[in-house]
């Protein structure tokens, strides 16, 4: 130990998508040396009535990765501030801290992944399960000259859920956008799928 | 997602949440407190027997003095309490400024309901020590839920 001080990370960023925070940094390199991290936060409340208070990550105090996921300290739709040290043996670096606070309602809404089939005259669809803070709106209707849309809100993902029961003839078809309420904003919809069922259309 | 209403101010927020990351500490937290028999929320009432119009200043104060003297005056050396108290101290700091954005159009009226309930609250309150008071009210917080469920 040539007695150098450890160098901090650099790089400090956060990369949210769907409610999951990732907090990661540029790697300390020492040769032939397994460099740990320490990843802190501070919630507004913090900074504000308690700005010496930092807490310990759940999932990163210490940690092996250049990277965190953050998404269970995050619980509060307000700014966070994040910092991170390494540490080797008994040595730690300085704090290096996130420039920009984090807040979670900048993290990107996408598009949920969805699987629409059909199961007989049912018409069905399973989201993407994307956690407990996510709803969905489902929206469908028979595409045929007088087009009428239904709409239907789904409170999870990971479960195949029935629309409608389809009448041969026409294309059914499905699109679907996330919606997050915490943090009050929504995903774009997503590609409409159709499926159609084969047949003649049933005299009136 | 729960909607508060409190006279004409009308608030959404997570009371579930709140609820089940206090439930993770509460056995501990009351566990410290050393002064069982002396209550310092249940004894003033409850939001609920209070003038609608009044509720949104009542809750304003009530608020304050959880983020002001109460998780600042909590001491732990535990991680997930420490945790769990940042959570709710910065989901009430959301509430608050959604009742300040109230007080600023005038939604917020204090009366002296509300006035007499919250210096009943306070003087109960002062007369714990600071972290013994802190321990007793971060305690009684279900009751603090529980008045803001009325409120629905």
């Amino acid at each position: 130990d040539g007695g150098e001080a450890l160098p901090a990370p650099q790089n400090l960023s956060v990369h949210s998508a769907n409610m999951k925070h990732l907090l990661m940094w540029s790697p300390v390199v020492l040769p032939r040396e397994t460099v740990y991290y320490s990843v802190e936060y501070q919630g507004e409340y913090e900074s504000l009535y308690t700005s010496h208070i930092w807490i310990p990550s759940k999932w990163c105090s210490p940690i092996e990765d250049a990277e965190c996921d953050v998404s269970d300290d995050i619980t509060a739709t307000v700014p966070y501030n994040l910092r991170v040290r390494a540490i080797l043996g008994s040595q730690t670096s300085a704090w290096s801290i996130l420039e920009q606070p984090f807040n979670r309602n900048s993290t990107i809404l996408t598009p949920p992944g969805m699987e629409v089939s059909r199961n007989g005259f049912h018409l069905v669809i399973e989201l993407e399960d994307l956690g407990p803070q996510f709803e969905f709106l489902v929206v469908y209707w028979r595409r045929e000259l007088d087009t009428k849309e239904h709409a239907k809100v789904l409170r999870r993902g990971g479960i195949p859920v029935h629309l409608e029961t389809m009448e041969p003839g026409a294309p059914y078809c499905v699109k679907a956008q996330a919606q997050v309420k915490a943090i009050g904003r929504n995903s774009a919809f997503s590609q409409a799928e159709c499926v159609e069922v084969q047949g003649e259309a049933l005299p009136l | 997602l729960q909607t508060l209403h409190l006279g004409s101010c009308v608030i959404i927020t997570n009371l579930q949440k709140i609820q089940s990351e206090f439930s993770e500490i509460r056995d501990s937290v009351q566990a410290n407190d050393q002064n069982i028999d002396f209550r310092v929320l249940r004894n003033a009432g409850s939001l609920q027997d209070t003038e609608p119009s009044d509720r949104c200043c009542l809750l304003r104060h009530l608020l304050g003095l959880y983020l002001d003297r109460v998780f600042r005056n909590y001491q732990t050396s535990d991680h997930h309490t420490l945790r769990k108290i940042s959570s709710l101290a910065n989901s009430f700091l959301t509430i608050k400024k959604d009742l300040q954005l109230c007080h600023t159009y005038t939604t917020c009226h204090c009366g002296e309901e509300a006035t007499e309930k919250y210096r009943q609250i306070l003087s109960h309150f002062e007369q714990l020590e600071p972290q013994a008071a802190a321990v007793k009210v971060l305690g009684e917080l279900d009751i603090l839920l529980r008045w803001m469920k009325e409120t629905e």
